[in-house]
């Protein structure tokens, strides 16, 4: 029995191995050769290994660190921003959506929009001369700032980036807010618990899983931001909105430094392997408690 | 069986079908610039080829387009992968180095030079050999409001006022002219005239609109600034020239402009669109800008604002001389073509006159030589225009067909915008545009 077992399992995995062998790791044994190679466009079929010089050159790159410091600030204050903001929504909404569920719809439909299409349509909401944003500031305060300079292009990436994923981390809450049981929330009342404190000691304990996953998904989709900073600022005067991921794009296609792109995209791989596996570690070590 | 048969027979009909599309009647494939006017009229052109007499079924010719966004990144993925999904492809001044190692040379005949001329035929040269036809060109054009120059020249106060402001912001007491004989120094105070920040009384917000973005395209509208000052990339010798003198002054006007509000604050993102919507907005005097907007910036129903009074020059004059920034937009053969002779028939009949001025009349943009633009300029006015400043003031820097000439205007914006931005001073950005130029040139 166990035998058959096995096979069938073997049988249904098969495809899946295949599938994970053909697209995940040939491409990834290919960008290790790479990445220790001297390879271009007219060498790709015929790389030279060539040593770790890939690697120094990127660690050695002020624009790499630069990159990474972008992406970085980029992530963490996204993530940060849209989980504080989904979070106030997901409570203050929640007497009001628990009767009219139907407003979910347009809440979420930021999320509908490809990321690109709102870097292009930010383009034009704050240029001065076609934006309705710069116009009104005109209008009522006769100046606008420069949204997209050196200055305040961060903050402006920043909120465009809030404003469309906000409701993502307003679903995840909101779902976990009202999976909350309502003999708990009773019990917290019959104690004597002020809302604050049932929030705070009962409500944000139990939805803590939620708050850890909603906020690394959104700083891991922050920090390999591409689309809509490309869209909207490209890399930004002298290179001060380059994320990873544009950083990685220009090394390969608009230099054809194709071993360094690679290499770069090795480092990222790696750190976030690290990154999430001290992660699980963490969190095993919680589960198995002190 | 017999109906198994018939069944996978017509299976394999239909397949043939849909994975080899019209290989039945045309074996010359041909990838084309997608959208825009370059589309209309190549497909125009082509179906004229394809109808001419003596033009067999095997060297008919059919197009393949894919999108803009991307295009020669895409080109260059599959030009590396010996595609040979298309006989002819397109080649850009600026990239022909690049492709180059997967392209043939083709010989367009002597007829070629009579109808494009020289200097418009090497923009589709690398290493003296010629790899396209130049079906397009493109140039800049400064383009200025008639309405405010006009009005500045009747009024004596205006003029006081403008050599006050010439004087305070760059030491030099001049007088306005006409933007025809504008030097570097005119336009800009002229730009500074124009603006609220410099002058409040400036009828206009801006004085220009500055294209500033961190963009390979925004430095080829700088380029002409610096040149006009004698500046190039390199010399005959092949050393780095960009710390030089011709491109401190340019780079320095475009910051000493930005900074006093002569340009939109957000200039530092402003590319192509934007400067058109700038200056179609009414709220801005001049703006150096592509050729490819006159048509757009001169139409009522367009570009209602500005239409009736917008004046098109070239750019201005520097002390060495007058220069405008040509590259072309052409078709070669793919080294890996299927069908070379027929590739290469229909190459050399689009560098015909004939085909020339078909293409023209179809709404392409080849600059011609004066004899052949004459026979469209009732139909094309401003293709007179693009042919007499192309041969009159184009340039082409040195290194600039390289393989890595891409690489050279992205790493100039990079460094060049963030001296604008005020993240480098100078000579730091000029030491590092030079440091990453002697690098990518030397390859």
């Amino acid at each position: 029995m166990a035998i058959i077992k096995r096979a069938e399992a073997r049988a249904y995995l098969t495809p899946l191995v295949g599938f994970l062998l053909l697209f995940l790791g040939f491409p990834a044994v290919i960008n290790l050769i790479y990445s220790v190679s001297t390879v271009d466009f007219q060498t790709l079929r015929s790389p030279t290994l060539s040593g770790f010089g890939n690697y120094v050159s990127v660690l050695a790159d002020r624009d790499f660190w630069r990159a990474t410091s972008f992406s970085l600030r980029f992530g963490i204050l996204t993530a940060m921003i849209e989980c504080l903001l989904g979070l106030f929504l997901a409570i203050f909404l929640a007497p009001l959506l628990s009767k009219r569920s139907a407003l979910m719809a347009p809440l979420m439909l930021p999320l509908m929009v490809a990321p690109a299409m709102i870097g292009l349509m930010y383009r034009l909401v704050l240029h001065e001369f076609a934006g309705p944003v710069p116009y009104y500031l005109f209008m009522w305060f006769g100046d606008s700032p420069a949204f997209l300079d050196v200055s305040h292009a961060l903050w402006t990436l920043i909120v465009v980036e809030t404003l469309q994923w906000t409701p993502f981390a307003f679903l995840l809450f909101y779902m976990a807010y009202v999976a909350v049981p309502i003999d708990v929330r009773e019990a917290a009342a019959l104690d004597g618990a002020s809302p604050i404190k049932t929030l705070w000691f009962v409500e944000l304990p139990l939805m803590l899983p939620t708050l850890v996953i909603a906020f690394f998904i959104r700083f891991i989709d922050g920090f390999r931001v591409f689309d809509n900073v490309y869209a909207l600022t490209g890399s930004g005067a002298g290179g001060s909105t380059t994320s990873l991921s544009i950083y990685i794009y220009q090394a390969f296609f608009k230099e054809g430094a194709i071993g360094k792109a690679v290499a770069a995209s090795v480092v990222l791989f790696l750190t976030s392997l690290i990154v999430l596996y001290g992660l699980n570690w963490l969190a095993g070590r919680r589960r198995r408690g002190p | 069986m017999t109906l198994n048969r018939t069944t996978l027979s017509a299976l394999a009909v239909l397949l043939a079908s849909v994975a080899l599309p019209g290989t039945s009647n045309a074996t010359v494939t041909v990838l084309g610039w997608p959208g825009g006017s370059e589309e209309t009229a190549l497909r125009a052109t082509v179906e004229e080829y394809n109808k001419t007499a003596g033009i067999s079924d095997a060297d008919k010719v059919e197009l393949l387009f894919f999108n803009r966004e991307g295009f020669f990144d895409k080109l260059q993925a599959d030009m590396a992968a010996g595609s040979t999904a298309f006989d002819i492809n397109l080649v850009a001044t600026y990239s022909i180095g690049r492709y180059a190692p997967y392209m043939e040379p083709v010989d367009l005949g002597d007829g070629a030079a009579k109808t494009f001329g020289e200097s418009v035929l090497k923009t589709m040269q690398f290493d003296g050999k010629q790899y396209g036809v130049p079906t397009d060109l493109s140039l800049h054009f400064m383009y200025y409001r008639k309405d405010l120059i006009d009005a500045l020249m009747k009024d004596d106060a205006a003029k006081k006022k403008y050599a006050e402001i010439a004087k305070q912001y760059l030491g030099k007491e001049l007088q306005p002219k006409d933007p025809d004989s504008w030097t570097w120094d005119d336009w800009a105070a002229t730009a500074l005239y124009f603006s609220k920040q410099v002058n409040p009384e400036s009828p206009v917000r801006y004085g220009t609109v500055l294209q500033m973005k961190n963009l390979l395209f925004n430095m080829m509208v700088f380029q002409s600034l610096p040149r006009s000052y004698g500046g190039n990339w390199t010399d005959e010798e092949g050393n780095i020239t960009v710390d030089s003198n011709a491109y401190k002054t340019g780079l320095e006007l475009y910051k000493k402009l930005y900074d006093a509000g002569a340009s939109p604050k957000d200039s530092l993102s402003y590319e192509y669109a934007e400067t058109n919507a700038a200056f179609g907005s009414g709220q801005a005097a001049t703006a150096l800008q592509w050729n490819a907007a006159a048509a757009d910036l001169t139409s009522a129903e367009k570009t209602p604002a500005v239409a009736e009074v917008t004046g098109i020059v070239a750019p201005p004059a520097g002390p060495d001389s007058r220069a405008d920034h040509i590259h072309g937009l052409g078709l070669g053969l793919n080294k890996n073509a299927k069908n070379k002779d027929g590739a290469v028939k229909f190459l050399k009949w689009l560098a015909t006159e004939d085909a020339a001025l078909l293409y023209a009349r179809k709404g392409g943009s080849p600059a011609l030589t004066p004899d052949v633009v004459a026979k469209v300029a009732k139909e094309r006015p401003d293709l007179v225009k693009l042919g007499e400043f192309a041969s009159k003031y184009g340039y082409v820097m040195n290194g600039a067909t390289s393989a890595n000439a891409l690489s050279v205007y992205e790493l100039q914006a990079k460094e060049f915008t963030g001296y604008w931005s005020g993240q480098q001073n100078l000579d730091d950005a000029l030491a590092h545009t030079k440091a990453g130029m002697q690098d990518l040139l030397k390859k």
